[in-house]
């Protein structure tokens, strides 16, 4: 189950983004495009804790006994993630695929945000404004 | 080379060289016309060399597994209609693409044009040769398509557009009812291959006797008349004739509008022999011959009077398929085959002539034109046999297969008994006679006559040879099946009536068969036509004042009612659905996801806030959260872009931070590297974009959209701490394999960097193929700016 206040954090980066999005300056609604992204992506890796809190890296020869390193240390912020299905596996590693999927996507919002930039910056070169109001306006 | 891999290369060559053209085209220039004429004499050849077997009255089959899990495969049938068919397509398609060379002007877009007949005639022949139902659908509309293409060839007149948009409706729409006819058979039978209904009697018997039968019939038979231009589908092939005058020949007199009548044909065996098969095919035959014929006189262009006798004489070829009674299936199939080929001869000359006149006289209005015989003696000469042969005179070999017709009508009237003995031969000499009006009236109002002089070029004269001999070698086709009718009787008629009956047929067809009946009915016909002839004009302007007095009793009307309706429906609809404002389609998206959410929670009966809530939180994470709120809150209100972005960067690290809370170490460290870069991008843009425009938000924008920003965040919030209330049962999660396997397989320890480079390889390929894909579009963006500078 995720902490209340996790799920709060995200949904009212979502109210943010929505606001942003609704506004007539193209830079703003970039913003809030980027805002959006993060608010989605936090939310699919918080549902990868669903049955079992440690790190997906497996123990092996270098560091025994499942600690990786002491900020990805496994007991860091126990308590406050518990798992969805308590115990119902024997795997107790937080979901690796949503993460890899995430991943891409915060790659992939890299080449979006950097197209639409350039895409803004061009249509003020062209038509001198990024109001979307007056771009319709101009566009008929 | 066994014959099954020569038709399949014979469907193959005229597709694989049309994709060439444009290649070759920059070698040949404006020559490419021979390239395609090569091509397709390459496809007669091919076919030409099975036609032996096929005269042998033997079938040939073959198959290629195309996705044998589905249990799809590409399998061709070839049989005596097939090759029929196929022969005409490419025969015919040799010569019209010859005739081309002269008639296109080489500052045409000729690769186009030639691509497109090429693709055209393979699609034909594809079908022909289909032995699947659906395979056949497939070519079906492909031939369509490449017919929308050619008739709207010169896509700056809108009476092309509007006549490639009536064919296409048309046709393909009835492709489509055909479809579903083809779905039902398979319902019926089992089965979408052909040849497996056709050798199988037990199947056929069963088709007679089922439920479905006559809405199976139905639909196939509608797919056949749009495609043939019957009953009232007729109303596109007129209009079909803003097309260049070669492809009015190739596709609308001698080949696609002939597909039509390969599928009745092809049906035969299956659907004839019962009552309803006689009053579909026969009756819209019937109804459709005499109607076109007499609607032909108001025509005043040369080639909308050919396109109506084309209809007419297709629905002779219709009526003929359709005589069947119990006991013999196939009273007019014979006939039907030769008339089909007969026409295909005489029509195609008529239009190559039509062409030839539009070309050197500029003009194809019939009032105007006149007198030509002495300017073009060699055209009138063609135009002549062409016009004779289709009035049905002999010597030519329209008067043979005019014959059959009335003996078959003859026979079919006998057969059916009273009212029908007189009623049938009536009708059909009622067909003749108009098809002999019209045809005297092609010759008399072109050639005969006093020379008119308004309106013509003064020096006409007979085309180039290019031209010329395509059209005299169709005429001479039409003399010589005239006088030794053995000829395509034994190689073709005799073949393509075996396949359609399925049994061995000798025919004895002669010019002179003794005083009968049928030749009784040939002098009425002769008679009367002449004395209509002598009306013409006056039946003519009646039909135009009887129009203009009654506008709505017209199949067009109705047809150009529908198509405007859908579109001022659909851009009422549109402008409503697409308003072009971002506000509106957020408004739409956001107002979906919260129905989504909602209403599931109300119909489950859930509390919209679950009573368990974790409210367990670490120090540093409340800070954490505390911070991201903060930035994305400084995002949303700081006016000036500069601090905006850096709050969104600030809100970016804090995200990464957040991730390793998450146990994300992966999703941290790239999420450092990708803030980092797009808060250098966003820097480097905003440097460009002087912030002129400051948005003033009036209070009532602000309250809305502060609910909609409200309602999306309760909604997600809701959604969050629903779906991870521990309602999901259990499960073995897919993650658990590569769990178990990333050490094993692929020898990593990181399970996620695996997943990344490995399980999931070709996910990250596309993901870079979209940052190339991005990266493009960025450079090309900045260069297009032009000389603007």
């Amino acid at each position: 189950m995720n902490s209340t206040f996790l799920s709060l954090t995200i949904a009212l980066l979502f109210g943010i983004g929505t606001f942003l999005i609704l506004r007539r300056d193209i830079v703003k609604v970039i913003i809030g495009l980027g805002i959006l992204s993060h608010a989605v992506n936090v939310l699919i890796v918080s549902t990868g804790i669903f049955d079992g809190t440690r790190v997906p890296i497996l123990p092996g020869s270098h560091n025994d006994a499942g600690t990786t390193g002491s900020v990805f240390n496994d007991n860091l912020a126990e308590g406050i993630l518990s798992p969805v299905v308590q115990a119902g596996t024997h795997m107790d590693y937080v979901d690796p695929l949503v993460q890899a999927l995430v991943l891409t996507a915060i790659v992939i919002s890299l080449a979006t945000t950097a197209f639409i930039l350039i895409l803004a910056y061009r249509i003020h070169e062209e038509y001198g404004t990024t109001d979307i109001r007056e771009l319709r306006r101009l566009w008929g | 080379m066994d014959s099954s891999a020569t038709v399949m290369l014979a469907i193959f060559v005229p597709f694989i060289f049309a994709l060439l053209v444009p290649f070759v085209s920059k070698i040949l220039k404006q020559h490419i016309g021979w390239y395609a004429v090569a091509v397709a004499t390459a496809t007669v050849l091919l076919i030409l060399k099975i036609l032996p077997t096929i005269i042998h009255g033997e079938t040939i089959y073959g198959e290629i597994m195309w996705l044998p899990t589905a249990g799809l495969k590409f399998n061709i049938y070839a049989d005596g209609l097939s090759i029929l068919i196929g022969l005409l397509a490419s025969g015919i398609g040799v010569i019209i693409m010859t005739y081309s060379i002269g008639y296109m002007s080489t500052k045409e877009d000729l690769p186009r044009y030639y691509q497109y007949l090429l693709l055209f005639m393979g699609s034909m022949i594809g079908m022909v040769f289909s032995a699947n139902t659906i395979q056949l659908f497939i070519f079906w509309e492909l031939t369509s398509i490449t017919s929308f293409i050619l008739i709207g060839y010169w896509n700056d007149k809108p009476e092309s557009i509007y006549g490639a948009t009536k064919a296409l409706v048309l046709t393909a729409v009835g492709g489509l009812v055909m479809l579903a006819g083809f779905l039902l058979l398979q319902v019926i039978t089992g089965t979408f291959d052909i040849p497996t209904i056709l050798q199988d009697d037990s199947m056929i018997k069963a088709i007679h006797g089922h439920e479905l039968f006559f809405i199976t019939l139905l639909l196939i038979f509608i797919g056949a008349a749009a495609k043939s231009a019957q009953g009232p589908f007729y109303i596109w092939l007129p209009n079909a004739m803003e097309a260049p005058t070669p492809v009015s020949a190739f596709l609308h007199s001698a080949t696609m509008v002939k597909a039509g009548i390969y599928l009745v044909a092809r049906m035969h065996p299956i659907f004839a022999g019962t009552d309803a098969w006689f009053i579909l095919v026969s009756g819209t035959g019937m109804i459709t011959m005499v109607a076109a014929g007499f609607l032909a006189f108001r025509q005043t262009d040369i080639k909308a009077i050919l396109a109506y006798s084309t209809i007419s004489q297709l629905a002779y070829v219709m009526t003929m398929y359709g005589y069947t009674t119990y006991h013999e299936p196939g009273i007019g199939v014979a006939a039907a085959t030769f008339h089909l080929v007969n026409h295909a001869t005489f029509k195609a000359c008529l239009f190559l002539v039509a062409g030839i006149v539009a070309h050197e006289a500029a003009t194809r209005d019939i009032r105007k034109l006149g007198g030509l015989r002495k300017d073009m003696p060699l055209t009138f000469i063609i135009a002549c046999i062409g016009a004779l042969a289709m009035a049905g005179l002999p010597p030519f070999n329209g008067f043979l297969s005019k014959e059959m017709f009335y003996e078959s009508s003859l026979e079919m009237g006998e057969a059916l008994g009273s009212p029908f003995t007189l009623l049938i031969p009536a009708i059909a000499i009622m067909g003749g006679v108009l098809t002999f009006a019209y045809s005297i009236k092609l010759i008399d109002g072109i050639f005969l006559g006093k020379r008119q002089t308004k309106g013509l070029p003064e020096h006409i004269h007979d085309p180039p040879a290019v031209m010329l001999i395509p059209a005299a070698f169709l005429a001479a086709l039409v003399v010589l099946f005239g006088l030794v009718p053995s000829i395509p009787i034994h190689n073709i008629v005799e073949p393509t009536t075996a396949g359609i009956l399925l049994e061995e047929v000798e025919l004895h067809i002669k010019m002179w068969h003794g005083f009968t009946t049928p030749l009784m009915m040939t002098v009425i016909t002769f008679i009367i036509g002449f004395g209509i002839y002598t009306k013409y004009d006056a039946i003519a302007a009646w039909q135009d004042r009887f129009n203009l007095k009654y506008p709505k009793i017209s199949v067009n009307y109705y047809y150009d009612q529908m198509v405007n309706n859908a579109k001022t429906n659909a851009r009422k609809i549109s402008s409503i659905t697409q308003p072009g404002t971002i506000k509106t389609y957020v408004s739409a998206l956001i107002f979906t996801m919260i129905m989504l959410v909602g209403i599931p929670i109300i119909l489950l009966g859930a509390d919209i806030i679950p009573q368990s809530l974790n409210f367990d939180i670490a120090i540093y994470e409340v800070l954490i959260m505390l911070f991201m709120v903060i930035a994305g809150i400084a995002a949303a209100l700081l006016p000036a872009y500069l601090p905006a972005i850096i709050a969104l960067s600030a809100l970016g690290y804090l995200v990464s931070l957040l991730f390793i809370y998450l146990k994300a170490p992966d999703l941290a460290l790239t999420q450092i590297l990708v803030e980092t870069l797009s808060t250098i991008i966003f820097l480097l843009v905003i440097v460009k974009i002087p912030q002129k425009f400051k948005e003033h938000i009036p209070t009532t924008t602000l309250v809305r959209d502060l609910i909609i920003a409200g309602a999306v965040a309760s909604t997600v919030f809701i959604l969050i701490v629903n779906a991870t209330q521990g309602i999901i049962p259990p499960f073995e999660s897919l993650s658990h394999y590569f769990i178990e396997n990333s050490l094993t397989l692929a020898g990593g320890k990181n399970v996620v960097n695996v997943i990344i480079v490995d399980f999931r390889g070709y996910d990250t390929l596309g993901e870079i193929s979209v940052l190339c894909l991005a990266a493009f579009g960025v450079y090309n963006l900045i260069h297009s700016r032009g000389d603007k500078t």
